[in-house]
Protein backbone atom coordinates (compact mmCIF):
# COMPACT_ATOMS: atom_id res chain seq x y z
CA UNK A 1 0.00 0.00 0.00
CA UNK A 2 2.72 2.60 0.91
CA UNK A 3 4.84 2.01 -2.24
CA UNK A 4 1.80 2.31 -4.27
CA UNK A 5 0.65 5.09 -2.71
CA UNK A 6 4.31 6.68 -3.04
CA UNK A 7 4.84 5.55 -6.54
CA UNK A 8 1.35 6.64 -8.31
CA UNK A 9 3.28 7.12 -11.66
CA UNK A 10 4.66 3.35 -11.53
CA UNK A 11 0.92 1.87 -10.72
CA UNK A 12 -0.50 4.13 -13.24
CA UNK A 13 1.66 2.48 -15.71
CA UNK A 14 1.27 -0.80 -14.71
CA UNK A 15 -2.54 -0.78 -14.81
CA UNK A 16 -2.36 0.59 -18.53
CA UNK A 17 -0.09 -1.96 -19.69
CA UNK A 18 -1.95 -4.59 -17.48
CA UNK A 19 -5.29 -3.16 -19.13
CA UNK A 20 -3.45 -3.51 -22.61
CA UNK A 21 -1.88 -6.90 -22.00
CA UNK A 22 -5.72 -8.26 -20.53
CA UNK A 23 -7.41 -6.55 -23.90
CA UNK A 24 -5.27 -8.37 -26.47
CA UNK A 25 -3.80 -10.97 -24.97
CA UNK A 26 -6.70 -12.50 -23.41
CA UNK A 27 -8.13 -14.74 -26.55
CA UNK A 28 -5.11 -16.66 -26.10
CA UNK A 29 -5.60 -18.74 -22.00
CA UNK A 30 -9.59 -18.07 -23.33
CA UNK A 31 -8.90 -20.36 -26.07
CA UNK A 32 -7.98 -23.16 -23.85
CA UNK A 33 -11.78 -22.92 -22.24
CA UNK A 34 -14.21 -25.23 -23.09
CA UNK A 35 -17.30 -24.93 -24.67
CA UNK A 36 -18.78 -22.11 -25.41
CA UNK A 37 -16.14 -20.02 -24.44
CA UNK A 38 -12.86 -21.30 -26.16
CA UNK A 39 -14.33 -21.06 -29.58
CA UNK A 40 -15.44 -17.50 -29.16
CA UNK A 41 -12.28 -16.30 -27.43
CA UNK A 42 -11.68 -13.88 -30.35
CA UNK A 43 -15.43 -12.41 -29.73
CA UNK A 44 -14.96 -11.73 -26.26
CA UNK A 45 -11.57 -10.10 -26.87
CA UNK A 46 -12.79 -7.95 -29.58
CA UNK A 47 -16.29 -7.13 -27.23
CA UNK A 48 -14.36 -6.17 -24.53
CA UNK A 49 -11.85 -4.02 -26.83
CA UNK A 50 -14.78 -2.21 -27.76
CA UNK A 51 -16.37 -1.58 -24.05
CA UNK A 52 -12.97 0.20 -23.20
CA UNK A 53 -13.26 2.47 -27.07
CA UNK A 54 -16.34 3.63 -25.79
CA UNK A 55 -15.60 3.78 -22.29
CA UNK A 56 -12.31 6.17 -23.15
CA UNK A 57 -13.69 8.20 -25.47
CA UNK A 58 -17.43 9.12 -24.26
CA UNK A 59 -15.49 9.03 -20.49
CA UNK A 60 -12.91 11.99 -22.01
CA UNK A 61 -15.61 13.83 -23.51
CA UNK A 62 -17.95 13.46 -20.36
CA UNK A 63 -15.28 15.15 -18.42
CA UNK A 64 -14.92 18.11 -20.67
CA UNK A 65 -18.70 18.70 -21.01
CA UNK A 66 -18.61 18.39 -17.16
CA UNK A 67 -15.89 21.46 -16.63
CA UNK A 68 -17.49 23.27 -19.33
CA UNK A 69 -21.38 22.94 -18.20
CA UNK A 70 -20.28 22.63 -14.65
CA UNK A 71 -18.70 26.19 -15.44
CA UNK A 72 -21.82 27.49 -16.86
CA UNK A 73 -23.32 26.52 -13.96
CA UNK A 74 -21.15 29.22 -11.85
CA UNK A 75 -21.51 31.90 -14.95
CA UNK A 76 -22.43 34.90 -14.13
CA UNK A 77 -24.11 35.07 -17.68
CA UNK A 78 -27.57 33.85 -16.53
CA UNK A 79 -28.70 32.65 -19.99
CA UNK A 80 -25.76 30.47 -19.59
CA UNK A 81 -26.47 29.12 -16.51
CA UNK A 82 -29.92 28.00 -17.43
CA UNK A 83 -28.94 26.22 -20.32
CA UNK A 84 -26.21 24.14 -18.60
CA UNK A 85 -29.36 23.55 -15.72
CA UNK A 86 -31.53 22.97 -18.11
CA UNK A 87 -28.67 20.13 -19.71
CA UNK A 88 -27.94 18.24 -16.53
CA UNK A 89 -32.06 18.28 -15.51
CA UNK A 90 -32.98 16.37 -19.23
CA UNK A 91 -30.10 14.17 -19.16
CA UNK A 92 -30.41 13.23 -15.15
CA UNK A 93 -34.62 13.29 -15.39
CA UNK A 94 -34.70 10.61 -18.51
CA UNK A 95 -33.30 7.02 -18.55
CA UNK A 96 -30.10 6.48 -20.35
CA UNK A 97 -31.46 3.30 -23.10
CA UNK A 98 -34.31 6.31 -23.98
CA UNK A 99 -31.05 8.73 -24.55
CA UNK A 100 -29.33 5.64 -26.96
CA UNK A 101 -32.34 4.88 -28.69
CA UNK A 102 -33.01 8.43 -29.23
CA UNK A 103 -29.52 9.59 -30.41
CA UNK A 104 -29.24 6.57 -32.92
CA UNK A 105 -32.95 6.64 -33.97
CA UNK A 106 -34.28 10.35 -34.32
CA UNK A 107 -30.88 12.08 -34.88
CA UNK A 108 -30.17 10.86 -38.27
CA UNK A 109 -34.04 11.85 -38.91
CA UNK A 110 -32.21 15.63 -38.05
CA UNK A 111 -28.96 15.48 -39.89
CA UNK A 112 -29.01 15.54 -43.75
CA UNK A 113 -28.23 12.34 -45.38
CA UNK A 114 -24.51 13.14 -46.18
CA UNK A 115 -24.03 13.03 -42.48
CA UNK A 116 -24.56 9.88 -40.92
CA UNK A 117 -23.07 8.38 -37.77
CA UNK A 118 -21.83 4.97 -36.90
CA UNK A 119 -23.85 2.69 -34.12
CA UNK A 120 -20.34 2.90 -32.41
CA UNK A 121 -20.64 7.28 -32.73
CA UNK A 122 -23.92 7.21 -31.53
CA UNK A 123 -23.55 5.44 -28.59
CA UNK A 124 -20.57 7.23 -27.61
CA UNK A 125 -22.60 10.58 -28.11
CA UNK A 126 -25.00 9.31 -25.85
CA UNK A 127 -22.95 8.00 -23.39
CA UNK A 128 -20.97 11.24 -23.37
CA UNK A 129 -23.52 13.17 -22.77
CA UNK A 130 -24.81 11.38 -19.79
CA UNK A 131 -22.00 11.12 -18.01
CA UNK A 132 -21.28 14.59 -18.90
CA UNK A 133 -24.49 15.60 -17.16
CA UNK A 134 -23.35 13.49 -14.05
CA UNK A 135 -19.97 15.33 -13.98
CA UNK A 136 -21.10 18.55 -13.93
CA UNK A 137 -21.96 18.74 -10.54
CA UNK A 138 -19.33 16.79 -9.45
CA UNK A 139 -17.10 19.80 -11.55
CA UNK A 140 -19.19 22.42 -9.72
CA UNK A 141 -19.04 20.78 -6.41
CA UNK A 142 -15.33 20.73 -6.94
CA UNK A 143 -14.79 24.30 -8.20
CA UNK A 144 -17.36 25.62 -4.83
CA UNK A 145 -14.85 23.99 -2.73
CA UNK A 146 -12.12 26.19 -3.84
CA UNK A 147 -11.60 28.90 -1.33
CA UNK A 148 -12.93 32.33 -2.64
CA UNK A 149 -10.16 33.72 -0.74
CA UNK A 150 -7.41 32.23 -3.23
CA UNK A 151 -9.40 33.34 -5.99
CA UNK A 152 -9.05 36.93 -4.71
CA UNK A 153 -5.58 36.79 -3.95
CA UNK A 154 -5.11 35.77 -7.29
CA UNK A 155 -6.97 38.80 -8.88
CA UNK A 156 -5.15 40.76 -6.19
CA UNK A 157 -1.66 39.84 -8.19
CA UNK A 158 -2.91 41.04 -11.12
CA UNK A 159 -4.04 36.98 -12.84
CA UNK A 160 -6.80 37.51 -15.24
CA UNK A 161 -9.91 35.76 -14.49
CA UNK A 162 -8.15 33.21 -17.39
CA UNK A 163 -5.28 32.42 -15.70
CA UNK A 164 -6.96 32.50 -12.32
CA UNK A 165 -9.10 29.85 -13.46
CA UNK A 166 -6.45 27.70 -14.79
CA UNK A 167 -3.35 28.24 -12.09
CA UNK A 168 -5.84 28.39 -9.22
CA UNK A 169 -9.24 26.97 -9.14
CA UNK A 170 -9.06 23.96 -12.26
CA UNK A 171 -6.33 22.09 -10.51
CA UNK A 172 -7.52 22.20 -7.01
CA UNK A 173 -11.35 21.45 -7.99
CA UNK A 174 -9.88 18.57 -10.02
CA UNK A 175 -8.95 17.39 -6.94
CA UNK A 176 -11.97 17.47 -5.02
CA UNK A 177 -13.67 16.13 -7.92
CA UNK A 178 -11.37 13.39 -9.02
CA UNK A 179 -13.02 10.40 -6.39
CA UNK A 180 -16.66 11.60 -7.93
CA UNK A 181 -15.48 11.64 -11.51
CA UNK A 182 -13.46 7.87 -11.00
CA UNK A 183 -17.07 7.40 -9.46
CA UNK A 184 -18.52 8.09 -12.74
CA UNK A 185 -16.16 6.43 -15.17
CA UNK A 186 -17.05 2.89 -13.01
CA UNK A 187 -20.04 3.34 -13.74
CA UNK A 188 -19.88 4.12 -17.46
CA UNK A 189 -17.61 0.98 -18.00
CA UNK A 190 -20.79 -0.62 -16.94
CA UNK A 191 -23.67 1.65 -18.52
CA UNK A 192 -21.19 1.28 -22.12
CA UNK A 193 -23.17 -2.58 -22.32
CA UNK A 194 -26.45 -0.41 -22.83
CA UNK A 195 -25.00 0.34 -26.24
CA UNK A 196 -26.38 -3.66 -27.06
CA UNK A 197 -29.30 -1.88 -27.84
CA UNK A 198 -28.39 -0.25 -30.56
CA UNK A 199 -26.38 -3.45 -31.99
CA UNK A 200 -23.02 -2.15 -31.44
CA UNK A 201 -20.75 -5.27 -30.85
CA UNK A 202 -19.82 -4.42 -27.08
CA UNK A 203 -19.04 -7.32 -24.12
CA UNK A 204 -22.59 -7.49 -23.17
CA UNK A 205 -23.57 -8.32 -26.76
CA UNK A 206 -20.69 -10.67 -27.77
CA UNK A 207 -22.06 -12.54 -24.32
CA UNK A 208 -25.70 -12.75 -25.76
CA UNK A 209 -24.80 -13.66 -28.90
CA UNK A 210 -22.65 -16.08 -27.63
CA UNK A 211 -25.31 -18.05 -25.24
CA UNK A 212 -27.85 -17.40 -27.65
CA UNK A 213 -25.93 -19.66 -30.31
CA UNK A 214 -24.78 -22.59 -27.59
CA UNK A 215 -27.78 -22.63 -25.16
CA UNK A 216 -25.37 -22.08 -22.06
CA UNK A 217 -25.64 -19.00 -20.44
CA UNK A 218 -24.26 -19.82 -17.30
CA UNK A 219 -20.50 -19.89 -18.33
CA UNK A 220 -20.91 -17.28 -21.11
CA UNK A 221 -22.04 -14.87 -19.06
CA UNK A 222 -19.78 -15.62 -15.68
CA UNK A 223 -16.80 -15.22 -18.39
CA UNK A 224 -18.43 -11.78 -19.37
CA UNK A 225 -18.86 -10.90 -15.39
CA UNK A 226 -15.22 -11.81 -15.18
CA UNK A 227 -13.95 -9.55 -17.85
CA UNK A 228 -15.70 -6.62 -16.36
CA UNK A 229 -14.30 -6.70 -12.75
CA UNK A 230 -10.96 -6.81 -14.41
CA UNK A 231 -11.94 -4.05 -16.76
CA UNK A 232 -13.88 -1.81 -13.93
CA UNK A 233 -10.48 -3.10 -11.41
CA UNK A 234 -8.23 -1.27 -14.26
CA UNK A 235 -10.07 1.37 -14.43
CA UNK A 236 -10.55 2.21 -10.71
CA UNK A 237 -6.68 1.34 -10.25
CA UNK A 238 -5.82 3.51 -12.70
CA UNK A 239 -7.60 6.56 -10.64
CA UNK A 240 -6.82 5.72 -7.67
CA UNK A 241 -3.38 6.24 -8.64
CA UNK A 242 -4.42 9.29 -10.70
CA UNK A 243 -5.56 10.73 -6.82
CA UNK A 244 -2.22 9.86 -5.26
CA UNK A 245 -0.17 11.56 -8.36
CA UNK A 246 -2.94 14.55 -7.83
CA UNK A 247 -2.37 14.44 -4.43
CA UNK A 248 -5.70 14.41 -3.19
CA UNK A 249 -5.91 14.00 0.73
CA UNK A 250 -2.46 15.39 1.30
CA UNK A 251 -3.74 17.47 4.29
CA UNK A 252 -5.44 14.76 5.99
CA UNK A 253 -2.41 12.60 5.99
CA UNK A 254 0.17 15.41 7.12
CA UNK A 255 -1.96 16.71 9.67
CA UNK A 256 -2.32 12.83 11.35
CA UNK B 1 -7.48 67.59 6.96
CA UNK B 2 -4.60 66.40 5.68
CA UNK B 3 -1.61 68.76 4.99
CA UNK B 4 1.05 67.06 6.89
CA UNK B 5 2.42 65.77 3.67
CA UNK B 6 2.08 67.97 1.12
CA UNK B 7 5.61 67.69 -0.04
CA UNK B 8 4.44 64.20 -1.12
CA UNK B 9 3.72 62.40 -4.47
CA UNK B 10 0.11 61.29 -4.06
CA UNK B 11 -0.49 57.40 -5.04
CA UNK B 12 -3.61 56.51 -3.94
CA UNK B 13 -6.78 59.82 -4.10
CA UNK B 14 -10.40 58.82 -3.00
CA UNK B 15 -13.17 60.74 -3.40
CA UNK B 16 -16.65 60.90 -1.76
CA UNK B 17 -16.65 56.72 -1.97
CA UNK B 18 -19.89 55.11 -1.46
CA UNK B 19 -20.19 51.69 -0.42
CA UNK B 20 -23.46 49.48 -0.02
CA UNK B 21 -24.07 46.05 0.88
CA UNK B 22 -28.06 45.85 0.36
CA UNK B 23 -29.12 48.30 2.63
CA UNK B 24 -25.99 48.70 4.98
CA UNK B 25 -24.24 51.60 4.66
CA UNK B 26 -20.56 50.70 4.75
CA UNK B 27 -19.06 53.67 3.22
CA UNK B 28 -20.40 57.09 3.44
CA UNK B 29 -18.27 59.48 0.86
CA UNK B 30 -14.96 58.63 2.47
CA UNK B 31 -12.21 61.08 0.48
CA UNK B 32 -8.68 60.14 1.35
CA UNK B 33 -5.43 60.76 -0.30
CA UNK B 34 -2.20 58.75 0.65
CA UNK B 35 1.25 60.12 -0.56
CA UNK B 36 4.31 57.79 -1.65
CA UNK B 37 6.65 56.29 0.83
CA UNK B 38 3.56 56.95 3.90
CA UNK B 39 2.55 54.13 6.31
CA UNK B 40 -1.01 54.46 7.23
CA UNK B 41 -2.52 52.57 9.84
CA UNK B 42 -6.69 52.37 9.39
CA UNK B 43 -7.85 51.40 12.67
CA UNK B 44 -11.60 51.52 13.89
CA UNK B 45 -14.19 48.65 15.27
CA UNK B 46 -15.05 45.88 13.29
CA UNK B 47 -17.88 46.77 10.87
CA UNK B 48 -16.89 50.09 11.02
CA UNK B 49 -15.64 50.24 6.77
CA UNK B 50 -11.59 49.89 7.34
CA UNK B 51 -11.35 46.49 5.36
CA UNK B 52 -14.02 47.40 3.25
CA UNK B 53 -12.45 50.64 2.20
CA UNK B 54 -9.02 48.77 1.87
CA UNK B 55 -10.61 46.05 -0.23
CA UNK B 56 -11.93 48.71 -2.70
CA UNK B 57 -9.21 50.06 -3.50
CA UNK B 58 -8.32 47.45 -5.37
CA UNK B 59 -11.36 46.86 -6.66
CA UNK B 60 -11.83 43.83 -4.57
CA UNK B 61 -15.30 45.63 -3.82
CA UNK B 62 -16.59 47.85 -6.37
CA UNK B 63 -17.34 51.44 -5.06
CA UNK B 64 -21.20 52.56 -6.04
CA UNK B 65 -20.17 56.42 -6.31
CA UNK B 66 -17.40 58.90 -6.07
CA UNK B 67 -13.53 58.32 -7.92
CA UNK B 68 -10.65 56.05 -6.78
CA UNK B 69 -7.76 57.08 -8.66
CA UNK B 70 -4.06 54.69 -7.74
CA UNK B 71 -1.20 56.51 -9.65
CA UNK B 72 -2.80 58.70 -11.73
CA UNK B 73 -5.34 55.79 -12.96
CA UNK B 74 -8.91 55.98 -12.27
CA UNK B 75 -9.96 52.45 -11.31
CA UNK B 76 -13.22 51.27 -12.66
CA UNK B 77 -15.20 48.87 -15.34
CA UNK B 78 -12.19 49.50 -17.84
CA UNK B 79 -10.09 45.89 -17.40
CA UNK B 80 -7.27 47.16 -18.81
CA UNK B 81 -6.87 49.64 -15.89
CA UNK B 82 -7.91 47.23 -13.42
CA UNK B 83 -4.91 45.24 -14.35
CA UNK B 84 -2.83 48.26 -14.55
CA UNK B 85 -4.14 49.10 -10.78
CA UNK B 86 -3.62 45.21 -9.65
CA UNK B 87 0.11 44.83 -10.79
CA UNK B 88 0.85 48.32 -8.74
CA UNK B 89 -1.08 47.64 -5.97
CA UNK B 90 0.23 44.29 -3.52
CA UNK B 91 -2.35 42.85 -0.87
CA UNK B 92 -2.02 40.55 2.48
CA UNK B 93 -5.20 38.77 3.67
CA UNK B 94 -6.13 38.18 7.49
CA UNK B 95 -6.18 34.43 6.52
CA UNK B 96 -3.29 34.52 4.40
CA UNK B 97 -4.91 32.88 1.22
CA UNK B 98 -1.95 31.16 -0.20
CA UNK B 99 -2.55 28.80 -3.05
CA UNK B 100 -2.73 25.26 -1.59
CA UNK B 101 -2.13 23.07 -4.44
CA UNK B 102 1.57 25.27 -5.01
CA UNK B 103 4.73 24.77 -2.93
CA UNK B 104 6.05 28.27 -1.35
CA UNK B 105 8.57 29.01 -4.07
CA UNK B 106 5.48 28.47 -6.85
CA UNK B 107 2.98 30.39 -4.70
CA UNK B 108 5.76 33.59 -4.51
CA UNK B 109 7.02 33.08 -8.56
CA UNK B 110 3.50 32.40 -10.13
CA UNK B 111 2.20 35.97 -10.64
CA UNK B 112 5.72 37.41 -11.79
CA UNK B 113 5.85 34.48 -14.58
CA UNK B 114 1.77 34.71 -15.13
CA UNK B 115 1.30 38.57 -15.31
CA UNK B 116 5.40 39.96 -15.70
CA UNK B 117 5.99 37.44 -18.16
CA UNK B 118 9.52 36.72 -16.21
CA UNK B 119 11.41 33.54 -17.13
CA UNK B 120 10.65 31.04 -14.99
CA UNK B 121 14.18 30.54 -13.80
CA UNK B 122 14.64 35.05 -13.05
CA UNK B 123 10.90 34.37 -10.97
CA UNK B 124 12.83 31.92 -9.02
CA UNK B 125 15.04 33.42 -8.28
CA UNK B 126 13.70 36.29 -7.04
CA UNK B 127 11.31 34.64 -5.07
CA UNK B 128 14.20 33.31 -3.37
CA UNK B 129 15.51 36.17 -2.19
CA UNK B 130 12.40 37.42 -0.85
CA UNK B 131 11.78 34.20 0.84
CA UNK B 132 14.82 34.92 2.15
CA UNK B 133 14.23 38.33 3.38
CA UNK B 134 11.40 37.23 5.14
CA UNK B 135 13.39 34.06 6.59
CA UNK B 136 11.86 31.46 5.37
CA UNK B 137 14.49 30.46 2.78
CA UNK B 138 14.37 26.84 3.84
CA UNK B 139 10.45 26.59 3.77
CA UNK B 140 10.72 26.83 -0.48
CA UNK B 141 10.21 23.31 -1.17
CA UNK B 142 7.11 22.83 0.90
CA UNK B 143 2.92 23.42 1.05
CA UNK B 144 1.12 26.35 2.87
CA UNK B 145 -0.18 23.83 5.18
CA UNK B 146 2.93 22.61 6.33
CA UNK B 147 3.89 26.12 7.89
CA UNK B 148 2.33 27.92 10.49
CA UNK B 149 0.06 30.85 10.49
CA UNK B 150 2.90 33.32 11.06
CA UNK B 151 5.06 31.62 8.38
CA UNK B 152 2.36 31.40 5.75
CA UNK B 153 1.73 35.34 6.60
CA UNK B 154 5.32 36.13 6.15
CA UNK B 155 4.91 34.15 2.51
CA UNK B 156 1.97 35.73 1.52
CA UNK B 157 3.56 38.88 2.15
CA UNK B 158 7.01 37.78 -0.10
CA UNK B 159 4.31 36.75 -2.61
CA UNK B 160 2.88 40.55 -2.22
CA UNK B 161 6.47 42.32 -2.65
CA UNK B 162 7.30 39.56 -5.79
CA UNK B 163 5.33 41.67 -8.05
CA UNK B 164 7.43 44.75 -6.92
CA UNK B 165 4.63 46.48 -5.93
CA UNK B 166 4.15 50.56 -5.71
CA UNK B 167 1.82 50.08 -2.17
CA UNK B 168 0.72 47.72 -0.36
CA UNK B 169 -2.50 46.77 1.56
CA UNK B 170 -2.62 44.98 4.34
CA UNK B 171 -5.66 43.70 5.89
CA UNK B 172 -5.78 42.96 9.33
CA UNK B 173 -2.39 40.67 8.74
CA UNK B 174 -2.53 39.28 11.92
CA UNK B 175 -5.64 39.06 13.22
CA UNK B 176 -5.97 35.50 12.20
CA UNK B 177 -2.68 34.59 13.78
CA UNK B 178 -2.10 32.69 17.42
CA UNK B 179 -0.86 35.28 19.83
CA UNK B 180 3.25 34.13 19.53
CA UNK B 181 3.10 34.42 15.80
CA UNK B 182 2.22 38.10 15.37
CA UNK B 183 5.01 39.40 16.23
CA UNK B 184 7.44 37.55 13.96
CA UNK B 185 5.14 39.23 11.02
CA UNK B 186 5.07 42.93 12.73
CA UNK B 187 8.83 42.54 12.18
CA UNK B 188 9.02 41.80 8.74
CA UNK B 189 5.91 44.65 8.08
CA UNK B 190 8.16 46.99 11.02
CA UNK B 191 11.62 46.34 8.21
CA UNK B 192 9.25 47.00 5.39
CA UNK B 193 8.22 50.11 6.17
CA UNK B 194 11.74 51.25 6.74
CA UNK B 195 12.34 50.67 3.06
CA UNK B 196 10.01 53.41 1.97
CA UNK B 197 7.18 50.93 0.56
CA UNK B 198 3.71 52.95 0.93
CA UNK B 199 1.35 50.67 3.29
CA UNK B 200 -2.04 50.75 4.12
CA UNK B 201 -2.18 48.67 7.46
CA UNK B 202 -6.17 48.36 8.82
CA UNK B 203 -5.14 46.55 12.12
CA UNK B 204 -5.84 46.30 15.68
CA UNK B 205 -2.13 46.05 16.83
CA UNK B 206 -2.45 49.19 18.61
CA UNK B 207 1.60 49.14 19.41
CA UNK B 208 2.62 48.43 15.67
CA UNK B 209 0.30 51.52 14.39
CA UNK B 210 2.10 53.83 17.22
CA UNK B 211 5.22 53.06 16.22
CA UNK B 212 5.69 52.29 13.00
CA UNK B 213 2.75 54.22 11.21
CA UNK B 214 3.17 57.80 9.67
CA UNK B 215 -0.05 58.39 9.69
CA UNK B 216 -3.12 57.21 11.22
CA UNK B 217 -6.72 56.96 10.18
CA UNK B 218 -10.28 55.86 12.84
CA UNK B 219 -12.90 54.77 10.70
CA UNK B 220 -16.46 54.69 12.81
CA UNK B 221 -19.81 53.77 10.65
CA UNK B 222 -18.29 54.18 7.51
CA UNK B 223 -16.78 57.20 7.46
CA UNK B 224 -13.53 58.45 8.59
CA UNK B 225 -13.84 59.97 12.28
CA UNK B 226 -10.14 61.24 12.47
CA UNK B 227 -6.66 61.59 10.14
CA UNK B 228 -3.86 62.42 12.41
CA UNK B 229 -0.29 61.59 13.78
CA UNK B 230 -0.26 58.26 15.79
CA UNK B 231 1.18 61.04 18.22
CA UNK B 232 -1.86 62.92 18.69
CA UNK B 233 -4.07 60.35 18.50
CA UNK B 234 -2.85 58.50 20.96
CA UNK B 235 -2.42 60.95 23.38
CA UNK B 236 -5.62 63.67 22.53
CA UNK B 237 -8.23 61.79 19.90
CA UNK B 238 -10.66 64.52 19.02
CA UNK B 239 -13.66 62.76 19.54
CA UNK B 240 -15.24 60.72 22.16
CA UNK B 241 -15.77 58.17 20.15
CA UNK B 242 -11.62 57.17 19.24
CA UNK B 243 -11.35 57.81 23.04
CA UNK B 244 -13.98 55.32 23.76
CA UNK B 245 -12.35 52.94 21.17
CA UNK B 246 -8.88 53.51 22.36
CA UNK B 247 -9.71 53.59 26.16
CA UNK B 248 -11.41 49.63 25.31
CA UNK B 249 -8.63 48.14 22.98
CA UNK B 250 -6.22 49.42 25.61
CA UNK B 251 -7.01 46.19 28.00
CA UNK B 252 -5.32 44.15 24.93
CA UNK B 253 -1.93 45.18 25.23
Amino acid sequence: MKWTRKNPGWVMFAAMIGLLLFLWGMAIPLAAAPDPIGPAAKQFAEGARVTVWLTLISGSVGVVLGVIAGLGKLSAFAPLRWLCNFYVWLIRGTPLLLQILFVWLAVPQILPDSLQISDFACAAIALALNIGAYNTECVRAGILAVPQGQVEAARALGLSPFQTFMDIVLPQSMRVALPALANNLASLVKDSSLAYAISVVELTMVGYRIQAESYQPIPVFLTIAMIYLILTTAFTTLTAALENQLDVGRKRQENS
Amino acid sequence: MDTHQANLRPLIEAQKVSKHFGSFHALKEVSATFYEGQVTAIIGPSGSGKSTFLRTLNRLETHDSGSIRVDGIELNDDLKNLDAIRREVGMVFQSFNLFSHLTILRNVALAPIRVRKTSPAEAEAKAMALLERVGLADQAHKYPVQLSGGQQQRVAIARALAMDPKVLLFDEPTSALDPEMVNEVLAVMRELAHTGITMLVVTHEMGFAREVADRIIFFDNGVILEDTTPEALFTQPAHERTKAFLSQVKHGF
